[in-house]
């Protein structure tokens, strides 16, 4: 009976675990272009193991409200390894490189002004100004790919291909840009 | 986008040493590969032996090829990667994109592994990606062949009239009518004058009799109208629906044609609007508005006639502040709309919120949240409220000053014509005549301004519904499509499939499958098993390889010849509003009621259809009796059944079943496979008990295939799945009946 309480234990354990990664059992390294991680942690059978990820990939939890905290570490099968609960429990030179690997992989530029919006057929074509210069984009269905985060302040644009572009705070934006805006919040 | 010859050509340009046909690829990309957001100018070449890079018009990169292994697709959020894999598997990035490049990164990365393996190169994916404006070189928007900047607005009026072309002499009528009546509009007036001059204000005695002649012409011309009207409004009726529904039938009948990859890209919902809300505003557009436009134009162009002839400073006086009048007026409406519209978006919000709770209200209660969802719907219809009122203020306040202004001209033209009846240059009959065709030509003019609006809705209308209409089938039978009667071979050679071109779901499956087999198909949630029977069916052509029935290619059987072979029980039933006899005898309507019930003996639905009050009579599907979800499984199982296929496919047909019904169907249908083809996809493995040969799939690919015995010895996945069922009913509390019952629900 015991064995077998065990084995549902064990089974428990694997299924809600989280491993947290720390700069105590943690060490990041550059290989070529991406990052290797070696951790310290406990394994499947619960005893303590390190072992070397040739490769890892990063996760957001909360992309919108959260991105640089619970970052998800997996492993070239899609398999969690852990989880950085925040880049603050990591030394300086590692939080610096899972930054800008997150940089990497979210592609976002920030939009500073609205230079024009026009509505069509069901579209809308913009043209704004971001931190990278003037882009243009085309949405459809404008109202549901605008996503409004931290109270209705933050908002996160999609466009048909699938590029994202924030708007820091909307109430920061000039009375033009805003006005262009304010029909689709 | 640019496409490969430009690049090419600008490779060359840049770099004198390669030749033009050294180049096998070439694609631009546009971020730097590292964290930073500057863009930048990027091309990406491969040569026979070697992958180049160039940043900014400079060579950054050359690999050999040799050192590459694998070129891999990455997908990021908001950006695309190109990376690689060397000989040691190490992986190294290439370069980065933004999504625009989705679809090019996705096609050249699987067109330069094909390189790697030795094999040629295929450039047709150049033809899906460089499916851009003839016009403008905009790329169309996904699903679409329409290009929205360019699209030629008469060309769809043209082809609307096309549609309309039957009914013409219907519409030719109404329009007619509409000119008669403008024209009837212009005489009551004009009653009115002589009326006032010659007999109210009349110095002699008028003769009476006069006097009654012209008040019942009055009265003539007031029921001649109304006549016309009535049978106007019936003619454009007739008119408008009759093209309405022509339409409608276009658009069902495309939609119904279209591949389920099509349809999948659309909502149930927006398919809705498009079959109805967006040809009813045709309708309404034809019925209304375009009559009010040939009435209105009509009466302005005639007044304006009439008034000129009488006297131009007048008219003049009353057509000059026309322009004005109507800029106010639609700077007043589109300022209007917009505060409009911001109502109107919280009132879709509370309805949402009224949706969501009141769909939701089983969760609602049972944690017990009625005291959140109330404060949350008092919040936004509190909003609502305010922004309401105003609204409601504000034009309450607005539209008399507006109205004012407007009317503030006839003020001026009362003056002038004033000056002129006590200069006796103008009579009071003549004073209300002009007063009536003012009001007339104001009417018009003030409901002109909203035409633009109307007309833009209209088009938007009509573009969407030529789009669903336009849209090529992409699974077409071919000319030569033959009818085929099946014996029951299923040969899969080489198959490969993705729902989209970016990773294939499918790979390499190569299996042949004899008639009369009943074949299982295991693997993981996700690994590709309903894309295989998906396959089957021909919901989807497969990207490379073949699928042949009999030995012939599934796309030169004709669709029709095809799916009425087939039956298919799926993991989700639909049951359509009817009764439960209409649903079982849905793909054979002639069948006669001993068949029907004998499906539903087979598939074990007769025992408790027999339990309801009204039997095979029973309504079922929306509104009408709910059926459990292991009843609607066997009416479905019937259904196929009924259909009598050569091949059967069950999608988790029986996961929604106890055990022992499962067993009973199992058994029965053992009778019916037997000199069918059967493919049977469960994640009960037990289910697959009769199966003669099982498929094992694993990442897409067709991992071990053998009888359930032979997958035993292998010990390989089938073993481990068996072993991690078998385990999971040890662990339940009595490995009993009941146990497996239980493993059976946490299953379904």
């Amino acid at each position: 009976m015991d064995e077998k309480k065990n084995e549902i234990k064990k089974a428990l354990n694997e299924i809600v675990a989280i491993v947290y990664i720390t700069k105590d059992n943690a060490v990041f390294e550059k290989k070529s272009d991406f990052l290797t991680l070696t951790l310290t942690a406990p394994n499947e059978e619960g005893t303590i193991e390190t072992k070397t990820y040739d490769r890892i990939y990063l996760h957001r939890a909360f992309p919108f409200d959260n991105p640089f905290s619970y970052i998800s570490v997996l492993d070239k099968d899609n398999k969690e390894i852990g989880m950085i609960s925040d880049l603050s429990v990591l030394k300086e030179e590692d939080a610096e490189a899972i930054r800008s690997e997150l940089n990497r992989k979210y592609y976002t530029p920030v939009v500073k002004s609205i230079i024009s919006m026009k509505d069509k057929f069901g579209f809308s074509y913009w043209k704004v100004m971001t931190d990278e210069g003037e882009l243009s984009f085309t949405l459809h269905d404008t109202f549901h790919s605008l996503m409004k985060v931290d109270g209705g302040t933050r908002i996160f644009i999609t466009d048909i291909d699938g590029n994202r572009y924030e708007i820091p705070d909307i109430e920061a934006l000039d009375r033009k840009s805003f006005k262009k805006i304010e029909l689709f919040l | 986008m640019e496409n490969r010859k430009l690049l090419t050509a600008r490779v060359c340009r840049l770099d004198a040493s390669i030749r033009e046909e050294d180049i096998l690829l070439a694609y631009g990309f546009d971020l730097l590969p590292d964290d930073s957001r500057t863009r930048c100018d990027g091309i990406a070449v491969l040569l026979k032996d070697r992958f180049l890079l160039y940043l900014d018009s400079k060579q950054i990169l050359s690999l050999p090829l040799e050192q590459v292994k694998e070129f891999i697709f990455r997908q990021g959020i908001g950006c695309v990667f190109t990376e690689y894999k060397d000989k040691d598997d190490t992986e190294h990035l290439l370069c980065r994109a933004d999504m625009q490049y989705l679809n090019t990164f996705a096609a050249v990365i699987k067109e330069m592994n094909r390189h790697l393996e030795g094999k040629g190169i295929h450039y047709e994916y150049e033809e899906e990606l460089d499916r851009v404006c003839p016009k403008c070189g905009r790329p169309y928007r996904p699903g679409s062949s329409i290009c929205d900047f360019c699209v030629d607005k008469k060309s769809y009026l043209k082809r609307l009239w096309e549609v309309a072309h039957p009914y013409r002499w219907l519409i030719y009528a109404s329009v007619a009518m509409y000119f008669v009546i403008a024209l009837f509009n212009l005489i009551p007036p004009y009653l009115n004058r002589v009326l006032v001059d010659d007999y109210i204000q009349a110095d002699t005695m008028p003769e009476l009799h006069m006097f009654v002649a012209v008040l019942l012409s009055m009265l003539g011309v007031q029921i001649l109208s109304r006549i016309l009207g009535m049978s106007r409004s019936i003619l454009l009726i007739l008119a408008g629906n009759k093209v309405v529904v022509a339409l409608r039938e276009m658009v069902f009948n495309k939609i119904q044609m279209l591949s389920i990859a099509r349809i999948a890209k659309r909502t149930a919902g927006e398919l809705i609007t498009r079959v109805s809300r967006d040809t009813s505003e045709l309708t309404g557009f034809i019925t209304r508005d375009l009559g009010n436009i040939i009435e209105q134009g009509v009466t302005l162009i005639a007044v304006s006639i009439v008034l000129f002839a009488y006297d131009w400073r007048l008219a003049l006086m009353i057509i000059l502040p026309t322009p004005i009048v109507m800029y106010a007026n639609r700077l007043f409406w589109s300022f209007m709309h917009k505060m409009f519209h911001k109502q109107w978006i919280l009132e879709s919000k509370s309805s949402t919120v009224l949706h969501d709770i009141f769909s939701g209200i089983r969760v609602v209660k049972a944690f017990g949240m009625e005291h959140r969802e109330t404060k949350r719907f008092n919040a936004i219809i509190e909003d609502q409220r305010d922004t309401s009122i105003r609204n409601e203020k504000f034009f309450g306040v607005v539209n008399p000053i507006l109205s004012f202004f407007m009317g503030v001209g006839e003020f001026f033209l009362l003056y002038y014509v004033g000056n002129k009846i006590l200069g006796g240059e103008m009579t009071i009959g003549e004073m209300s005549q002009f007063s009536a065709y003012v009001s007339i030509i104001y009417g018009p003019l003030r409901w002109m301004s909203s035409i633009p609006r109307r007309l833009v809705r209209l088009m938007t209308s009509i573009v969407k519904i030529f789009d669903v209409i336009d849209e090529e089938p992409d699974i077409a039978d071919k000319e030569e499509a033959i009818e085929h009667k099946i014996e029951g071979t299923i040969t899969f050679d080489n198959v490969s499939f993705g729902y989209n071109n970016t990773t294939n779901v499918l790979k390499n499956i190569s299996v042949e499958i004899h008639p009369g087999e009943m074949i299982g198909i295991v693997g993981k949630s996700g690994v590709g098993k309903s894309t295989l029977i998906n396959l089957v069916m021909r919901m989807y052509d497969v990207n490379e390889g073949a699928l042949k029935i009999d030995g012939i290619d599934i796309r030169d059987i004709s669709q029709d010849s095809l799916r009425s072979q087939i039956g298919v029980v799926l993991q989700e039933t639909f049951l359509f509003s009817g009764t439960i006899y209409d649903n079982i005898a849905y793909a054979k309507p002639d069948a006669t009621r001993d068949e029907v019930i004998t499906a539903a003996k087979i598939a074990g639905a007769h025992s408790f259809i027999m339990k309801l009050p009204n039997a095979y009579n029973t309504k079922v599907g929306e509104r009408g009796h709910t059926l459990s979800g292991g009843e609607r499984q066997r009416v479905a199982i019937a259904r196929a059944l009924l259909h009598n296929p050569r091949i059967l496919i069950l999608d988790e047909a029986t996961a929604s079943l106890d055990t022992e019904t499962e067993k009973q169907i199992q058994d029965a249908l053992q009778q019916l496979i037997a000199d069918r083809t059967t493919l049977a996809i469960a994640h009960r493995l037990s289910t697959l008990r009769n199966a003669t040969r099982i498929l094992v799939l694993d990442k897409g690919e067709l991992a071990e295939i053998g009888t359930h015995e032979e997958l035993m010895r292998r010990k390989g996945i089938y073993f481990d799945l068996v072993m991690a069922q078998r385990q999971m009913s040890k662990m339940s509390p009595k490995n009993t009946e009941e146990g497996s019952q239980k493993e059976a629900s946490a299953n379904a």
